[in-house]
C-alpha cells in the first residue's frame, strides 16, 4: 500500500471540522504507520495505547459473540478518540468535544474502507 | 559494582520494573548492565536461563554498538525480533553510573509500541533513582566475574521464582 493512500486518508479525515489529528496504526505492532498530528500529541504513545485498547475490546466483543469490532469511540472531558478497523491497520481520529461526531465516524469508516 | 551498592540498586529497581511489567504486559524481562550483571528480572525461574540471556544481551549490545560505530549510524536505540508466538525487545539506556540494557519478551498480549512506550518511562524512572548517585561501577576486569555472580545470587536468594 502506497504512502499516497495513507496521506489521502489522513488529509480527508483531518479536514473534518473539529478533528485535531489522525493517524494510521499497525494493529499488531502498535506503532504509527502514518500520522497527521499536532506537535503536542505523542503519536507513538497514542498508537500503542489505541491499538492495545482496540485489540482488547475486539476480544471482548468476540467473547460476547458480537462478531468483529468495527469502530471504537472514547469520550473524554475535552474530546473524543475514534478508532476504526482497517484490516491489519487501525485508523484513529482525535476530535474536539464540539466536533460533529457523525461526520467524524463516517470519515473514519470511509478511510478504513479505503485502507482495506 | 560493589555488593552493597548492588543490593540497594536492586531494591530500588523493584518498583519501576514491576510497573513496567504490569503496564507493558511483557511475559519476561531482564535488566542487566554492559558487563552482563543482572540487576532485576521478572518471569525467569532458572538462574542459568538468566545468566545465558544476560550475557547474550550484553554481547548483542556490544556488537550492535560496534556495528553502529563502524557504519557511522551512531548509537542504536532498540532491537526487535518478531517471532511467530513471542517477540524480543532489547534496548539500552544510560544512567549516571553505567549503561543498562533491558531485555523483554512478550506475546500477543502486548505489542512493540506498548513495550517502547513503557520502556521510555522505565528508563526515565530508573535514571532518576537516587541510588545511582552513590553507586559506583566496577572499574577493573577482575571484578567482572564476581559482579556477575553476586547479581545472580542476590536475585535468586531474595526471590526464588518470579523476580523484580
Amino acid at each position: 500500500m502506497s504512502d499516497d493512500i495513507f496521506q489521502a486518508a489522513l488529509e480527508r479525515l483531518s479536514r473534518v471540522p473539529g478533528v485535531r489529528g489522525a493517524l494510521i496504526v499497525d494493529t499488531d505492532a502498535g506503532v504509527p504507520v502514518a500520522s497527521e498530528l499536532a506537535a503536542d500529541v505523542d503519536g507513538g504513545a497514542l498508537a500503542a495505547l489505541a491499538a492495545s485498547l482496540f485489540k482488547r475490546t475486539d476480544r471482548a466483543i468476540g467473547a460476547a459473540a458480537f462478531g468483529k469490532l468495527a469502530t471504537l469511540q472514547l469520550e473524554a472531558e475535552e474530546g473524543h478518540v475514534i478508532a476504526g478497523d482497517a484490516g491489519d491497520l487501525i485508523i484513529v481520529a482525535i476530535a474536539e468535544r464540539q466536533a460533529q461526531l457523525g461526520l467524524v465516524r463516517l470519515e473514519v469508516h470511509r478511510a478504513a474502507q479505503a485502507l482495506r | 559494582m560493589r555488593q552493597a551498592d548492588l543490593e540497594l540498586l536492586m531494591e530500588a529497581l523493584k518498583d519501576p520494573m514491576r510497573n513496567f511489567v504490569r503496564e507493558s504486559r511483557v511475559r519476561i524481562c531482564l535488566l542487566v548492565n554492559g558487563a552482563g550483571q543482572v540487576l532485576s528480572q521478572h518471569g525467569f525461574t532458572r538462574s542459568y536461563e538468566v545468566m545465558n540471556v544476560a550475557s547474550l544481551a550484553a554481547s548483542a549490545h556490544a556488537s550492535a554498538r560496534a556495528l553502529g560505530e563502524i557504519t557511522g549510524s551512531g548509537a542504536w536505540r532498540h532491537m526487535h525480533h518478531a517471532g511467530k508466538e513471542r517477540q524480543l525487545f532489547l534496548a539500552p539506556f544510560k544512567t549516571p553510573v553505567q549503561e543498562l540494557i533491558l531485555v523483554a519478551i512478550f506475546d500477543e498480549d502486548s505489542s512493540l509500541g506498548l513495550v517502547q512506550l513503557f520502556f521510555d518511562r522505565l528508563a526515565g524512572e530508573v535514571v532518576a533513582l537516587p541510588q545511582f548517585m552513590t553507586a559506583r561501577a566496577s572499574k577493573d576486569a577482575a571484578s567482572f566475574e564476581k559482579d556477575l555472580e553476586s547479581g545472580l545470587e542476590t536475585i535468586f536468594s531474595n526471590e526464588p521464582g518470579q523476580g523484580t
